[in-house]
């Protein structure tokens, strides 16, 4: 895959380079800031840019060049890489973009086998989040929704998790060692108790939903 | 300094701070900010890239190296557990959220994970550290003592001129003294208006205004 990265961390932007070289990907750019990427990018193309969330342009940098990089080439994935997984930051990359778009701690690239699952799925046009926050989402999630989410059963739980890392039905599968169809009845029966309308045609929408429904805001007036 | 129209926290109006102690307490806020960006950008960015320098070792090792790679992935998986326990630590002495988007999504961040029904209206502005800081663990830990069967709490943010003035509906007016004991060190007060209903005697609405830059 064609890679670009933007970091303002040598350590972190020098290691990254590393592994994904090693690991077969070929990287066009690299920056240490999100105004130099967007320059670099104009030239030539990437699959993937990869950015960290808090960098120049201060104080999140990373949020305002994934905008223009998506203005200038909506076909482009981008990955933001973060110290923290805030559902506020979430909330923010989903205005971008919830297609081919991924959000993860910055630690957790460091798994090979994370890092081309990412990669992967953001070039496939799928919706990445990181798990350790849609895990924080599920176990916790806003207060007037607890009980209806605690009655979901512990299979349910565990498609609604990874329906919020905003993995298909496929992946869902895969990672359950179910077929698709079981999959399918399962998010059926969640979102009958969720009281959501299931549209599986558009599954980053169908994210969106999940997401909405468990950070969502009371009514603010 | 507390005034308003409710008997008990308003009867002995503090002085205002000195001079000299408000910029020390000011300084505070600026280094509790400085040990968190520390954390951030030093510890916690070294081993995050040590993760990355794991993963190579990962990809180079041999292939019938399964026991190797089963012991980087939970090498991988015990820096994540630090990285989690810096990022605990940090969001104690200065939440990051607060450090890069303000009180608004801090609060609101924080009202998320309470039972009680609270809502935040933020107008995106900035106050400056000490402010925020200030502002942000007053109002957090009265949020946190709120039961879950509270009357819908409103919290409110916006600038008048050069103060950061927080609102916050319906709080029990004994809280008032507990958040004048935080803002007044930055010669912040507080301010209560009773709310006119028999049937919650001694709630009010609160007024937090706290000198910025």
């Amino acid at each position: 895959m064609r890679v670009a990265l933007a970091e303002d961390g040598v350590l972190f932007r020098e290691g990254l380079l590393m592994l994904l070289r090693a690991t077969g990907h070929q990287v066009v750019c690299s920056a240490s800031d999100g105004d130099e990427l967007v320059a670099l990018l104009s030239t030539q193309p990437a699959d993937v840019a990869i950015l960290d969330i808090r960098m120049p342009p201060e104080p999140d940098g990373g949020l305002i060049t994934a905008e223009r990089l998506r203005a200038a080439h909506p076909e482009m994935g981008l990955l933001f890489l973060s110290h923290y997984a805030e559902s506020h930051y979430l909330m923010r990359i989903l205005e971008i973009g919830t297609e081919r778009i991924g959000y993860r701690l910055k630690e957790k690239v460091g798994s090979v086998d994370v890092l081309t699952d990412t990669l992967t799925r953001i070039g496939n046009g799928e919706i990445v989040i990181e798990p350790v926050l849609a895990k924080r989402l599920i176990d916790r999630p806003r207060a007037d929704k607890k009980n209806i989410v605690a009655a979901l059963s512990a299979r349910e739980l565990e498609v609604l998790g990874l329906m919020a890392e905003g993995r298909s039905n496929i992946g869902i599968a895969g990672q359950l060692y179910v077929t698709p169809k079981a999959v399918e009845k399962h998010i059926a029966n969640i979102f009958t108790k969720l009281g959501l309308h299931l549209d599986t045609a558009a599954r980053h929408r169908r994210v969106l939903a999940v997401l909405t429904y468990l950070r969502s805001q009371r009514t603010e007036v | 300094m507390v005034s308003g129209s409710t008997n008990g926290a308003g009867d002995c109006p503090r002085e205002p701070p000195a001079e000299a102690c408000r910029r020390k307490e000011s300084n505070q806020w600026l280094r509790r900010r400085l040990l968190q960006r520390q954390l951030h950008d030093g510890a916690a960015l070294r081993i995050s890239a040590l993760t990355l320098r794991l993963g190579l070792l990962w990809h180079r090792s041999p292939p019938d190296g399964q026991a190797m790679q089963n012991c980087i992935d939970e090498l991988q998986n015990e820096l994540h557990t630090v990285l989690e326990e810096l990022r605990d630590i940090a969001a104690k002495i200065y939440p990051p959220l607060l450090d890069e988007a303000g009180l608004g999504p801090a609060l609101r961040e924080v009202a998320h994970q309470l039972e009680a029904p609270i809502t935040v209206v933020a107008s995106g502005e900035r106050f400056g550290a000490a402010a925020e800081g200030a502002a942000y663990f007053a109002v957090a830990q009265y949020l946190a003592a709120l039961p879950a069967g509270a009357q819908p709490t409103k919290v409110m943010i916006r600038r008048d001129n050069d103060e950061l003035m927080l609102s916050v509906s319906d709080i029990n007016a004994c809280h008032a003294e507990l958040m004048d004991d935080q803002i007044w060190p930055l010669g912040g007060t507080v301010e209560m208006v009773d709310v006119v209903d028999g049937d919650r005697p001694g709630a009010a609405t609160i007024t937090v205004r706290i000198p910025c830059e």
